[in-house]
């Protein structure tokens, strides 16, 4: 189930705050349950199975540690069972097929394609991630193994999180899964309300809205093919209206996923939790490193915390931890998706960052100005990288589009068309906003009046909206 | 439970709290109670009814999907919903609206189809236009091939500066050099351009006005030697508020209404194999027009009880016709009552077989289209189905 639906809206969110909160304290765990696995269940009923026995193994497996607690060699075979498990079920649907791709072009075979994984189980890279974190953290005793298979099974189902992030780790809520009473607060609930709503108008109002300027380009996609003739293609645009298409489209990517983690950590709050923020601001950023503190903040911390810190991190002397950030950033790329582009997005973060970590920080922290141009040239070309693979785009023609500066259709209708909006999503990339709103949520009337015109204006555009694409679906 | 009521009674002090959930709750018992609607007249297009359950299809992820789209087509004050994001999009000076174009007219603004280079079935236009040069191989000197231009095209100096819409032009001038071959072209852009003050297409609909239709159909007469239908001599009736499909889509808030013009003509028509019209429960009463579509919002569907397979005309002049059209030649065909005696219809989304019979009885054939429609859709293929 998608949160920017009328079905979500009206049906599911309204039902499960209903049943949460009327719940009795001991009970609350059990609905949340019961309701997450209705929203994962929605969306492909044949997965459910998965869900479950991801479950079970690393409930077990936990356990296990914990029974064993003085004999290290019986835990670490339950960690490597339980890691196997998560990783293999991530493997299984997500990259099966790409390593059998690689494979054939590779030996010149063919290897068929595994049936019945084409379509990829809703957020299981992240759930995925929070059962490992889970489990290493059980194994190096971070935290205490769960005894109870059903407030286990709300953390790792729990439908706010579930499909988009933040990489919740089970010990940022452990202590709140066991606290019957007085779970929440209203002042908690309130601002989880106000996260809600924002994140909401920032994926339907943003998001989904910047994002035709690109598909004006590349065309709108279905199983079927190319689904409209609203769209110029990318081989008839000129370079600037390349470089503006990709500009929308990192607008959209930032809005989409940033706007959905919101939505999550604000339900999070209205259910009593507390979510580590995932998205500061990353396009003020001042240097690639610091764009990486910004963007998907729980997915690097996941990454560094359970990859490259075991791997020695900083501590092992330069050599070592270049190589390091080589996996980590391998491992980036290959997250976000089965395909050597994404592989390529990664490694090119990776000499981005090297080259900084060597020499270039100190000279960025100099400028005022041009730190931020260097920053977002080389995130736009990022993306380029990023969005290469999907249909109507190609990344040689990408390339070449945007760098032989030739031209063609002339960027001029779409900055006139979309101008309002990106003078719009520019002003949303930076800290003005929140600074207003620190301003007018001081009025309690002002505050309400502007939520409800942002969440009026949401729902317009969903029921009026003919598609409604969410990027992050495939990762 | 001391706990509860303490909780209960803070909720004054949350005013927040209290709006989103009043209205979350509210909205979603006004919208469960809301009555559902089989189609949507706005939109022109059915909206999805609830799902039958069964296991298979829930299994098979059909009923989830089908279930959300129910309830988003039910959802209530849908229309309005709709309208409040047109506004939205409006107010931020955008020149365009779910693939409508606004364009700027002293008489209010003149919405054209969005359609740009990069079209869906690339190379259809040039097999439609093979086909209909086979086509007319098979029935040398009977076929006339017209094919309208976009509204875009003649009020181009109307579109928004820079819009990279299609080079239309440059796609007739190829389809028509193909033609010649072997029908007779008509290819409307001079006549259109020399009348382009007159109204000739409609402003919030794609199709061309009676008198637009009227413009071709004067040319038709002309290349053949016949005296067309006199304007003059016939009562036209003007049918006010007309809101076509292209507001349908934009849903422009400060829309001026089309008039729609009709010539009251007594002469029987038979539906022979439906499409657009429902038997049993929607009947023709035996004439061209069906005057009940002038009250509702799709007025155009007034000319010939919309589109259909295949129907017959009796006409008041000499020898037979038969039009092979899309929509565009609803408005044109009742012209053709004062030249013919008889007029076969035939539209080739409602009709499946091949027409090599129906074409010997007739002595003339016109293919009419308009571009948009000849660019994107095969069914043109069907002039030469199963012929060897």
């Amino acid at each position: 189930m998608v949160f920017s639906t009328v079905l979500f809206l009206f049906r599911f969110l309204p039902i499960t705050l209903g049943l949460y909160y009327l719940s009795p304290p001991k009970m609350k765990n059990v609905s949340l349950f019961l309701c997450s696995l209705v929203f994962y269940s929605w969306g492909e009923v044949r997965f459910f199975p998965i869900m479950v026995v991801l479950i079970l193994i690393n409930y077990i497996c936990s356990l296990l540690m914990e029974r064993y607690d003085n004999q290290p060699k019986i835990r670490r075979i339950f960690l490597i069972l339980s890691i196997v498990g998560s990783l293999s079920m991530l493997v299984i649907f997500k990259y099966s097929n790409f390593i059998v791709d690689t494979i054939n072009t590779l030996s010149g075979l063919a290897l068929p394609h595994l049936q019945g994984v084409s379509v990829l189980p809703l957020g299981i890279s992240f759930y995925t991630f929070q059962t490992m974190s889970y489990s290493v953290d059980v194994y190096r005793r971070d935290v205490k193994a769960e005894h109870n298979i059903i407030d286990f099974g709300a953390y790792v189902v729990m439908f706010p999180q579930l499909i988009a992030g933040p990489i919740v780790k089970y010990r940022d809520v452990s202590n709140q899964l066991h606290v019957y009473k007085n779970r929440y607060n209203l002042k908690q609930i309130e601002d989880g309300i106000t996260l809600f709503i924002f994140g909401l108008a920032k994926k339907v109002l943003l998001a989904d809205t910047i994002s035709g300027l690109w598909h004006d380009i590349i065309g709108n996609y279905d199983s079927t093919g190319i689904t409209s003739m609203g769209s110029v293609g990318l081989a008839n645009a000129s370079s600037g209206l390349v470089w503006l298409g990709l500009i929308a489209y990192a607008f959209q990517l930032y809005f989409d996923f940033s706007g959905y983690s919101m939505m999550g950590i604000g339900m999070g709050k209205m259910l009593g939790f507390d979510f580590p923020d995932n998205f500061n601001l990353p396009y003020i950023a001042t240097s690639i490193t610091d764009f990486w503190r910004r963007w998907h903040m729980t997915l690097s911390g996941w990454f560094r915390e359970y990859v490259y810190i075991p791997l020695g991190g900083n501590r092992r002397g330069l050599k070592r931890q270049i190589f390091n950030m080589f996996v980590v950033w391998c491992l980036t790329g290959i997250w976000h998706g089965a395909n050597w582009n994404f592989i390529l997005w990664g490694l090119y973060y990776f000499v981005l960052l090297t080259i900084e970590k060597m020499f270039l920080l100190p000279y960025l922290k100099k400028s005022k100005v041009l730190c931020h141009v260097y920053t977002l040239f080389f995130v736009l070309i990022g993306w380029a990288l990023f969005v290469g693979n999907e249909q109507g785009v190609g990344l040689q023609l990408l390339f070449t589009k945007m760098f032989n500066f030739s031209g063609g259709v002339s960027p001029i209708y779409f900055l006139r068309n979309y101008a309002v909006l990106l003078i719009i999503s520019v002003i949303c990339c930076t800290p003005i906003v929140e600074k207003i709103w620190n301003v007018i949520k001081k009025n309690t009337f002002l505050k309400i009046s502007v939520l409800a015109i942002l969440f009026i204006l949401s729902i317009g555009y969903i029921v009026g909206s003919s598609n409604s694409p969410f990027l992050y679906f495939n990762f | 439970m001391k706990k509860q009521s303490n909780f209960f009674k803070n909720l004054k002090s949350a005013p927040l709290a209290i709006c989103f959930f009043g209205f979350l709750f509210g909205f979603m018992i006004l919208d469960m109670a809301w009555p559902k609607r089989e189609k949507s007249e706005l939109e022109h297009r059915p909206l999805e009814q609830v799902p039958a359950f069964s296991w298979q299809s829930l299994f098979r992820n059909e009923w989830t999907q089908k279930y959300d789209k129910y309830v988003k087509d039910q959802v209530a004050f849908r229309d309005q919903w709709i309208n409040l994001r047109a506004n939205a999009e409006y107010f931020q000076a955008k020149t365009e609206n779910n693939e409508i174009v606004f364009g700027r007219d002293s008489s209010g603004t003149m919405m054209f189809t969005k359609f740009y280079s990069l079209g869906k079935n690339e190379t259809t236009y040039r097999s439609n236009a093979d086909a209909v040069v086979r086509f007319a191989e098979r029935h040398p000197g009977k076929v006339s091939f017209m094919l309208t231009p976009s509204a875009s095209v003649v009020y181009s100096d109307k579109l928004p500066i820079g819009i990279p819409l299609a080079d239309e032009n440059h796609y007739l001038n190829e389809i028509f050099s193909i033609t010649e071959k072997s029908a007779q072209n008509f290819d409307l852009r001079a006549v259109f351009e020399q009348n382009k003050e007159d109204y000739i297409f409609y402003r919030t609909d794609h199709h061309w006005t009676t008198y637009g239709a009227y413009l071709a159909y004067e040319q038709f007469c002309k290349k053949n030697n016949l005296t067309p239908f006199d304007l003059s001599a016939h009562q036209a009736i003007e049918v006010p508020d007309f809101y076509g499909t292209s507001y349908s889509r934009a849903r422009l808030w400060n829309t001026v209404p089309d008039t729609l013009t009709y010539y009251p003509l007594d002469n029987p028509m038979t539906v022979e194999v439906t499409g657009e019209l429902k038997p049993p429960n929607d009947k023709t009463d035996g004439t061209m027009y069906n005057l009940k579509a002038l009250d509702t919002r799709d007025k155009y569907s007034c000319f010939l009880w919309g589109n259909n397979g295949y129907s017959t005309i009796k006409g008041n002049g000499n020898g037979s016709i038969l039009i092979i059209k899309d929509s565009y030649g609803n408005s044109f065909v009742p012209f053709l009552t004062e030249n013919y005696a008889k007029i076969g219809v035939i539209d080739f989304r409602y009709w499946k077989d091949n027409i090599e019979d129906l074409a010997k009885e007739y002595d003339k054939i016109l293919i009419l289209h308009n571009f948009q429609t000849f660019y994107q859709d095969n069914g043109i293929r069907k002039l030469n189905l199963n012929v060897k």
